[in-house]
């Protein structure tokens, strides 16, 4: 999670909150102001041994925890009394149950802007277990609900979209799956060097598909960049204002700028970033980062234009969606100094 | 309630909707609610849980439920279904290799009994982009015409960069909710 950015998003959401009294907002409001600092030091000052963030996850975890306690007794009880007196009506007591989970969830919401990912990420994980033992307890003691449900949403009438519809079926094409035109890119390409040089002209998606033993060698700035099946590639592209988003590469080379970085499903492949936010892979493994370190004339002028102009140290700052536990990912590393490569003029 | 208690309570106000907003990872969802309530989104990252975010339109009070679209973590997504009154379904129109997978995801959605309910509001966004798809094609590729006919939904273009359509597919979500929810009172 970006700190500076769920921060900022919490702030909003509490002072804006009208079920707070003046007072919780004002110290609500000092205690934010209080973490963003503290999160302004710990980024200047990254060897803080005494992580100041860890009270409040401490208290986090143990009113989530005793919280959690409370809700599953409550599950058991319940499932309990509905075996011993079948004919109790236990609806109010499940949705109260129902309404805790709900406030339990919106407590790691608001708290998220301060938990480690690994946090994070469990307490959804409880909260998920939370609800599916309910759901099961709830159909257990009143197996008819979700019948009363149905009917409930079968009496709506119809009305809201006719001219979309409309507009629609004026179309010539009906069948199922419309095959729309592709975007610019490379694709389907072996022992190649492609070079392109995007200048002046608004170029918005670019795609790099299918590709083996090439080199790519993009210049200039544009505003999305699609990658996807590449082995042993290199691949060197000046700053993309948007996203990029890798899917299934092995044993490329990446030397990349962007604001945002998502990498699924690479293997054994290097990364030289830039980034603004924090990169994040999914279903991969063998993958090394190391800044950002490419060359060409005007590269400076174009980074200051995509706002990509100083290295905010992001590159190192890897998310994987897939790992869970609050120690480091082993399925990617940052590459040691000695062993990154020399700055790349294209 | 004991140390429950001590968590903020939440009610169910007056005039209170909750909205999902969902969609594949890249799509732009953070922006988009980042956008609409006038904050910096300059640095933005890939959602890694969720983002709830309150706030005031119209007359209503907005909840809106910002979830992250990473694979890994879409099996979440139907933590949040519970009393959606509106869905927002975000599309990177620029995506096109990605658009069946886009399907796939949507059509499985709208399958949730727990989300019949609700209207969906299709936001075909990053219309600024050079070579990204308009509404009509995002609709015809997403076979929106075949949907299940007591649906109240509506497909927006809209760009969560320069701001413009969202506005437009906000105003019709709320309205739309808000003559199937508060006509009665
Ligand atoms: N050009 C352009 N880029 C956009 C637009 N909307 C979002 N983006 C970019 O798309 C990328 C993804 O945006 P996010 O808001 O993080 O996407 P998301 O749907 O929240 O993604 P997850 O949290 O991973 O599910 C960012 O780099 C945004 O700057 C748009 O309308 N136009
Ligand atoms: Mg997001």
């Amino acid at each position: 999670m970006d700190n500076q950015q769920a921060l900022s998003t919490t702030a909003t959401d509490m002072s804006t909150d009208p079920t707070l009294d003046s007072t919780t907002q004002r110290k609500l409001a000092a205690m934010i102001e209080r973490l963003s600092s503290l999160h302004q030091s710990r980024v200047s000052t990254k060897t803080d041994l005494k992580d100041p963030s860890f009270e409040s996850t401490k208290s986090f975890i143990l009113l989530f925890t005793n919280s959690k306690q409370e809700i599953e007794s409550s599950l058991t009880q319940i499932q309990q009394n509905s075996d011993t007196n079948p004919t109790l009506d236990l609806k109010p007591e499940l949705e109260k149950i129902s309404l805790s989970i709900t406030e339990l969830e919106k407590f790691v919401a608001e708290s998220s802007y301060f938990l480690p990912p690994y946090e994070v990420r469990s307490s959804l994980k409880t909260i998920s277990d939370l609800k599916q033992t309910l759901d099961s307890v709830t159909s257990k003691v009143k197996p008819r609900k979700k019948f009363s449900f149905k009917n409930k949403h079968a009496k709506k009438p119809e009305t809201a979209n006719v001219v979309t519809k409309e507009a629609i079926e004026n179309e010539p094409e009906q069948q199922m799956s419309y095959k729309p035109k592709d975007s610019p890119g490379y694709r389907n390409k072996e022992n190649e060097i492609l070079i392109k040089e995007f200048k002046g002209s608004e170029i918005g998606e670019f795609v790099l598909s299918n590709l083996t033993n090439c080199e790519v060698r993009l210049k200039g700035c544009f505003r999305s960049l699609f990658i996807d099946r590449l082995q042993n590639c290199k691949i060197y592209v000046g700053p993309v204002l948007g996203s990029i988003l890798i899917e299934q590469v092995e044993g490329c080379l990446f030397v990349v700028a962007s604001h945002q970085i998502r990498i699924h499903h690479a293997k054994e492949s290097d990364f030289y970033l830039r980034c603004r936010s924090r990169p994040i892979i999914e279903q991969s493994f063998g993958v090394r980062f190391a800044p950002y370190c490419l060359c060409y004339d005007g590269i400076e002028s174009d980074l200051k234009e995509s706002n990509l102009d100083d290295d905010t140290g992001s590159w190192a700052n890897v998310d994987d969606f897939q790992w869970l536990r609050a120690v480091q990912s082993p399925n990617w590393s940052v590459l040691q100094e000695r062993e990154r490569i020399d700055t790349v003029k294209i | 309630m004991g140390l429950l208690s001590i968590i903020r309570k939440i009610k169910r106000k007056e005039k209170e909707m909750r909205i999902l907003m969902v969609g594949l990872d890249n799509s732009g969802k953070t922006t988009i609610v980042l956008k609409i309530n006038g904050e910096d989104t300059s640095v933005i990252s890939p959602t890694l849980g969720f983002n709830i975010k309150t706030m005031t339109y119209d007359k209503y009070t907005l909840n809106i439920w910002d979830v992250g679209g990473q694979k890994t973590i879409r099996s979440y997504w139907r933590n949040y279904f519970e009393q959606t009154d509106g869905l927002v379904w975000v599309v990177d129109s620029s995506d096109l290799r990605r658009l069946d997978d886009c399907k796939f995801e949507l059509d499985n959605l709208l399958k949730e009994e727990r989300l019949s309910g609700a209207s969906l509001l299709v936001f075909a966004n990053k219309q600024d982009i050079q070579g990204a798809l308009s509404p009509d094609e995002i609709a015809k590729v997403l076979n929106l015409d075949a949907m299940d006919k007591t649906r109240h939904w509506r497909i927006v273009g809209c760009s969560a960069y320069t701001g413009e359509g969202l506005l437009e597919g906000f105003d019709w979500l709320v309205q739309d909710i808000a003559s199937r929810i508060y006509v009665l009172d």
